[in-house]
């Protein structure tokens, strides 16, 4: 096993892994951006690297100086964590080619996964069943008007070198395809380095169901059952739980097969997700993402595996030492992400200082945040600020518990989605676990939930009652402070100023 | 002292008056017996409302706060008697002006029209992105474009005037 490892990320992410490294007795080496010089992961690890400089492509994307601060703390291998670096095959084969050990799949398996249109052939060829659409990707609007009448729509525009929900437009009405092309093609453009998108049919009513699999590095690979991830907005995630409703025990024996097979069509190692659209009993290969998910700990909380601890073990070249028939689900979990966000407007991203904080716990409530009280929340990255995760003995028990765990929570000085997810958590149709992957998307929002306004109102007159008392002592008090501070200057400064020639009247 | 209290846009009237170091409140008219505790000056309050606890925290100015009760946000804006009135004259003078706002602090990433060009509603004036999403902000009536406020590559604050549309006479509505 690794004596010490280097996380190259930041957040909440880079802290999970820094807890079970600690955990194993492993040394953590982080590495921070200007802005996060305070933020926990640097705290918390054992060495420390200043990347110097504020931008993602000056610091967790800057390959060359983490592969130097990797050298530099003698870290043996890299955990990459998600978003950043974490699907950069490059990246990958120079952790490999500089001798360290890379905790993640192999850059050959990243690289064809990460390519919708090489995925897409290399799935159909493992007899793994994928969506109807173009096998080759568009460059122009032009294109892909042409093209949208064979493949029917409503059609999905997804970029072709994409993930994380960047560079998706839905489009029902050939009308919207030039306008809706040009921003998912200058979203792919900016955020991968290529504009070109893959088209294909947008299923109305699909709900998001992935596998999670591990393969050791000895072609031993088992599943860890299924996450359902429907509750969602622009293909950004909001509510996960495991397992899913509609999985019925065949359907996950069958869904942790054919998510095996493709793990095993690109020689799969470490921990990745097979993303499936479900719909109207089948499922169909989305993607595979290549790296650790946001939303693990649903899976963890029901195995009782921890997945970083199973990363790092393959990644030091472990056998898994367990079988499938090894691994049993226990009750069910929900993870609510709260992003800095406003859900009454849309989702429009806040920004601020965290100020006041107050954050639940009590049993089988888990919290993976870098949060503190103090930090700045600005635009430079990723909007996360938390993810609160429960366990409870069956799936109502667990939506009960989520549900008072928010209610709980506070955070002041941002806006987050925690309205929101309660939301769907006390809606009927979210309790029967009849949904789908637009269910979020056709809530009303903006309408405020929540009825005490009395209760609002009486405390909001009351705190500008106190606040204006308050103020007015204050400036009272800052005055005789003032009128102190300039007796004093004036009676210790008194030797006589240089004349400066006069003039000034 | 009367408080016009907004909440989540539903206005509300709130008499307050502090009688020998006891504060007494009725809102619409309710006499309501409450005790307000700051907890910490953060923003984390004990509020006991009839025998109710409530474990609120609420943060903000003298005029707009927002207050969290039980996992729900509410946005709340505060107006005394005079503010109410500068208020409603405000309001009054700016008439149905066609400044068209960022709504979320971003980037201008592309603008899409050109002063003096000629917009109808809902047409995409420029492209905004934040949060690494990218979204088209349209026109809010047809009209004019009098006044680019943003150029390409420009960071916004939420708020910031992006564009100034003169609407056209005939769909001008107020």
């Amino acid at each position: 096993m690794f004596t010490r490892i280097l996380v190259a990320n930041r957040g909440e992410i880079a802290l999970r892994v820094i807890r079970t490294a600690r955990e194993m007795g492993i040394e953590t080496v982080a590495v921070y951006s200007r802005v996060d010089r305070r933020a926990l992961h640097t705290r918390m690890a054992h060495i420390a690297v200043d990347l110097g400089g504020t931008l993602p492509r000056h610091t967790y994307l800057d390959a060359e100086k983490i592969l130097a601060a990797a050298r530099e703390t003698g870290a043996e291998a890299i955990h990459p964590g998600y978003g950043f670096l974490s699907e950069n095959a490059d990246f990958a084969r120079r952790v490999v080619e500089a001798g360290l050990a890379w905790i993640g799949p192999p850059p050959e398996a990243i690289e064809k996964m990460g390519d919708k249109i090489t995925s897409r052939r290399v799935m159909q060829a493992a007899g793994v069943p994928v969506v109807p659409g173009l096998v080759d990707p568009v460059a122009t609007a032009a294109e892909a008007q042409a093209e949208a009448e064979a493949v029917g729509y409503p059609i999905a525009l997804k970029a072709a070198a994409g993930g994380g929900g960047k560079g998706i437009r839905v489009v029902r009405d050939p009308a919207d395809m030039v306008g809706a092309f040009r921003t998912a093609s200058g979203e792919a453009e900016a955020a991968f380095g290529d504009g070109r998108l893959y088209m294909e049919r947008y299923l109305e009513t699909a709900r998001h169901v992935e596998v999670q699999v591990l393969f050791d590095a000895h072609g031993h690979g088992v599943h860890y059952f299924e996450r359902e991830c429907s509750i969602q907005r622009r293909h950004q995630k909001l509510i996960e739980e495991c397992p899913s409703v509609v999985v019925t025990p065949e359907l996950r024996e069958e869904m942790g097969r054919v998510a095996l097979a493709a793990g095993r069509a690109v020689n799969y190692e470490g921990a990745g997700t097979v993303e499936f659209l479900f719909s109207g009993g089948e499922f169909f290969f989305l993607e595979m993402n290549t790296r650790l998910q946001v939303e693990h700990p649903v899976t963890e909380m029901v195995t009782g595996r921890d997945l970083v601890r199973e990363q790092l073990r393959v990644a030091a070249g472990e056998p898994l030492g367990y079988e499938q028939s090894d691994l049993r689900m226990s009750g069910h979990s929900i993870e609510v992400r709260l992003n800095a966000e406003d859900p009454v407007h849309g989702f429009v991203p806040s920004t601020g200082t965290i100020r006041n904080l107050r954050l639940p716990g009590g049993p089988w409530v888990r919290l993976d945040t870098a949060l503190y009280r103090g930090m700045r929340v600005g635009l430079e990255y990723d909007p996360m600020l938390a993810k609160v995760i429960v366990w409870g003995a069956d799936r109502d028990a667990a939506i009960a518990r989520m549900v008072r765990a928010l209610q709980e929570l506070n955070v002041g000085g941002v806006k987050t989605g925690a309205p929101a997810a309660l939301v769907v958590l006390e809606h009927e149709r979210f309790k029967r676990g009849d949904f789908d992957t637009r269910f979020l998307e056709g809530l009303d929002l903006s309408a405020p939930h929540g009825g005490d306004d009395v209760v609002v109102a009486a405390a909001a007159a009351i705190h500008r009652h106190l606040l204006a008392r308050r103020r007015a002592l204050g400036s009272s008090a800052a005055m005789r402070r003032g009128w102190t501070a300039r007796a004093r200057a004036e009676t210790s400064s008194w030797a006589p100023r240089p004349v400066d020639g006069g003039g000034a009247s | 002292m009367k408080y016009w209290i907004t909440v989540n846009g539903r206005p509300h009237e709130v008499d307050l008056i502090e009688r020998l170091g006891r504060i007494e409140v009725a809102v619409d008219g309710t006499a309501l017996d409450v005790v307000y505790e700051e907890v910490d000056q953060l923003g984390q309050v004990a509020l006991f409302v009839g025998g109710e606890a409530h474990a609120m925290s609420i943060e903000g100015d003298e005029a707009a706060v927002s207050a969290t009760l039980d996992g729900y946000l509410y946005s709340v804006e505060i107006e005394d008697e005079r503010e109410r009135a500068a208020h409603a004259a405000e309001r009054a003078a700016a008439g149905g002006g066609g400044v068209v706002k960022s709504v979320m602090p971003g980037v201008v990433i592309q603008v899409l029209v050109a002063e003096g060009e000629e917009v109808s509603a809902g047409q995409p004036l420029l492209i905004l992105e934040a949060m690494k999403m990218q979204n088209e902000i349209g026109a809010v009536c047809d009209g004019v474009v009098t006044a680019l406020h943003v150029a390409e590559g420009e960071p916004v604050d939420s708020g910031a005037a992006l564009a100034t549309i003169e609407p056209h006479e005939e769909s001008g509505a107020d």
